[in-house]
C-alpha cells in the first residue's frame, strides 16, 4: 500500500504533546458547569440520589465543596476534582488486563474493550476518580439524540473515569505537528465550559502555553503531592485577602 | 448379512460423519471468530439494499470518483452516504417517469426514491461494514495520508452489491498501522 506522506510514528508523538491542566482555585465558584459539560461530552450515564447514596455514582469530574471556620467567620471552599493522570499513577500497575495504562501524550488511558471489571483500580486511585457501570447505563428516549457519537458509550461491568476528552484531543492533533496546534486551539469540555475560565488545559512540552506558564506560580500545588503520583493536573492554591 | 456386520460397517460410518459435522461447524465457528465467515450459504455475500444501487454502473462505466458522492470522507469521521438530492443531480425529475431513462432496470430502482406524493424519499441503506461500538474508526486521516479506498474496501467498483471483503479484525487495522508507522497506542481508536 502506498503511504504519500510519512505519518508520524509513536516516538515522534511523545516529544510533541505532554497534555495537562491547571486548576485555579481562586477562581472557581463552585458552580459545576464543568460537571454537567463533561456529563454531556462524555456520555456519562444520569445518577439517581440512591446512586449517591451507595457511593455508586459515575461521575468523572465532581465539584468537592467543605467548609473552613465556624459560623460566622466561615469559608465555603471548592476544588473540582478530576482524573489527576498521574505520571506514577497507582491505578495502572494493578490493572491485571492492562486496560489502563500511560500513553505517549502524557495522559492516563481506559480502554473499555480491554476492562473485565475487577474495580482494583478504583480501589487503589486515592483521588476516587474512576467509576465503575454497576449497571446499563439508560438514558431517557428524549435524550438518546444527544449522545457524542465521538465517545463510546460504556456498558455495565466497565471501568470509567475523566478522559481529558481524548476524543477533542484525536481530532484535534490527528496527522498534526505541535506547530499546527496553537495553545487554546482546543479545550476538554469542563475547561471550555468554565464560566470563570478557572481551568486551563495545554501542551507543557510547549513553553509558550498558559499551561507551561502556570507552572512557575507559587500558588501551584498537586492534590495528595506527598503520596508520589505525580499528577499532570495541578491545582492554584485560593488566597484569602481579607485574612483567613 | 447379519446384525454383526451390519454394526461393524454402520458404527464407524456414523461416527465418521458426525466428526466431519462437528469438524465443518468448528472450522466455520473459528474461521468466523478470528477472521470472517466462510463466503459459503450467502454469508460473503453482501446485503440486499432498499434500492439495487450498482456501483458498476457509476463507477466503471460512468467514471464517477468515489468522494462525488462520498464527500466527507477526507473530512470527516464517516465518509457518508449521498442524500436523494444528490442522487437527483444526474437522475432528474424528467428520468424517473421511466421514458428518459438509461434502462429499465434503473427507472424501477430509481421510482423506489418516492412516495406517493411524489417526493424523494432518504433510503434506508442496510449497512454494509459495521465496526464494535468501542471503535472509533476516523476515514479523514487515512485518506489524507494516501490510503486508497480500496485497500479496506476493495474492488468496490466492480461489486454490483457492495459487499465487506477484508474481515476488519482489531489484528487487521493494527499490521495495517504498524507496516505505515502509523500510530498503535490504544487511545488511537479506543475512546
Amino acid at each position: 500500500m502506498a503511504t504519500q506522506t510519512k505519518p508520524q510514528s509513536a516516538t515522534d508523538r511523545s516529544e510533541a504533546f505532554k497534555w495537562s491542566m491547571v486548576i485555579d482555585l481562586d477562581r472557581c465558584t463552585g458552580c459545576e458547569a464543568c460537571v454537567v459539560a463533561c456529563q454531556s461530552e462524555n456520555n456519562v450515564p444520569i445518577n439517581e440520589e440512591s446512586a449517591f447514596i451507595e457511593g455508586r455514582a459515575i461521575q468523572w469530574i465532581r465539584v468537592e465543596r467543605y467548609w473552613e471556620g465556624e459560623w460566622p467567620d466561615i469559608k465555603a471552599r471548592f476544588i473540582p476534582v478530576l482524573c489527576q493522570h498521574c505520571e506514577n499513577a497507582p491505578c495502572e500497575p494493578v490493572c491485571p488486563v492492562y486496560a489502563t495504562y500511560h500513553n505517549t501524550e502524557g495522559l492516563n488511558v481506559q480502554v473499555y474493550n480491554r476492562c473485565v471489571g475487577t474495580r482494583y483500580c478504583g480501589n487503589n486511585c486515592p483521588y476516587h476518580a474512576r467509576s465503575f457501570n454497576y449497571w446499563e447505563p439508560v438514558w431517557p428516549e428524549d435524550l438518546r439524540n444527544q449522545l457524542n457519537p465521538d465517545v463510546t458509550v460504556r456498558s455495565r461491568g466497565v471501568m470509567e473515569k475523566c478522559s481529558m476528552c481524548v476524543q477533542r484531543i484525536r481530532r484535534s492533533t490527528r496527522s498534526k505537528t505541535p506547530n499546527d496546534v496553537p495553545d487554546g486551539s482546543f479545550d476538554p469540555a469542563c475547561v471550555q465550559a468554565c464560566p470563570t475560565s478557572a481551568m486551563t488545559f495545554g501542551n507543557l512540552n510547549n513553553p509558550d502555553s498558559k499551561v507551561s506558564k502556570l507552572q512557575d506560580d507559587e500558588r501551584k500545588y498537586h492534590v495528595f503531592e506527598h503520596l508520589g503520583t505525580a499528577p499532570t493536573v495541578m491545582y492554584l492554591k485560593q488566597v484569602d485577602t481579607h485574612g483567613a | 448379512m447379519n446384525n454383526n456386520t451390519l454394526i461393524k460397517i454402520m458404527v464407524p460410518a456414523i461416527g465418521l460423519s458426525v466428526a466431519l459435522v462437528v469438524a465443518a461447524v468448528g472450522y466455520f465457528v473459528l474461521q468466523s471468530w478470528w477472521s470472517s465467515p466462510p463466503a459459503v450459504l450467502g454469508f460473503g455475500d453482501g446485503p440486499t439494499q432498499p434500492i439495487a444501487f450498482p456501483h458498476t454502473t457509476h463507477v466503471t462505466d460512468a467514471g464517477i470518483d468515489c468522494q462525488f458522492c462520498h464527500r466527507q470522507v477526507s473530512t470527516d469521521e464517516a465518509a457518508t452516504v449521498p442524500a436523494v438530492a444528490q442522487c437527483l443531480f444526474c437522475h432528474d425529475f424528467g428520468r424517473i417517469d421511466g421514458k428518459k431513462s438509461e434502462s429499465d432496470n434503473a427507472a424501477v430502482e430509481l421510482a423506489k426514491l418516492y412516495d406517493e406524493g411524489g417526493n424523494p424519499q432518504s433510503v434506508n441503506w442496510v449497512r454494509v461494514h459495521r465496526l464494535p461500538d468501542h471503535v472509533q474508526f476516523v476515514h479523514a486521516p487515512h485518506i489524507q495520508n494516501g490510503v486508497s479506498c480500496t485497500t479496506c474496501h476493495g474492488d468496490v467498483a466492480s461489486m454490483e452489491v457492495v459487499k465487506q471483503v477484508r474481515n476488519l479484525k482489531m489484528r487487521d487495522c493494527v499490521d495495517c498501522h504498524r507496516d505505515n508507522n502509523a500510530p498503535t497506542d490504544c487511545a488511537t481508536c479506543h475512546y
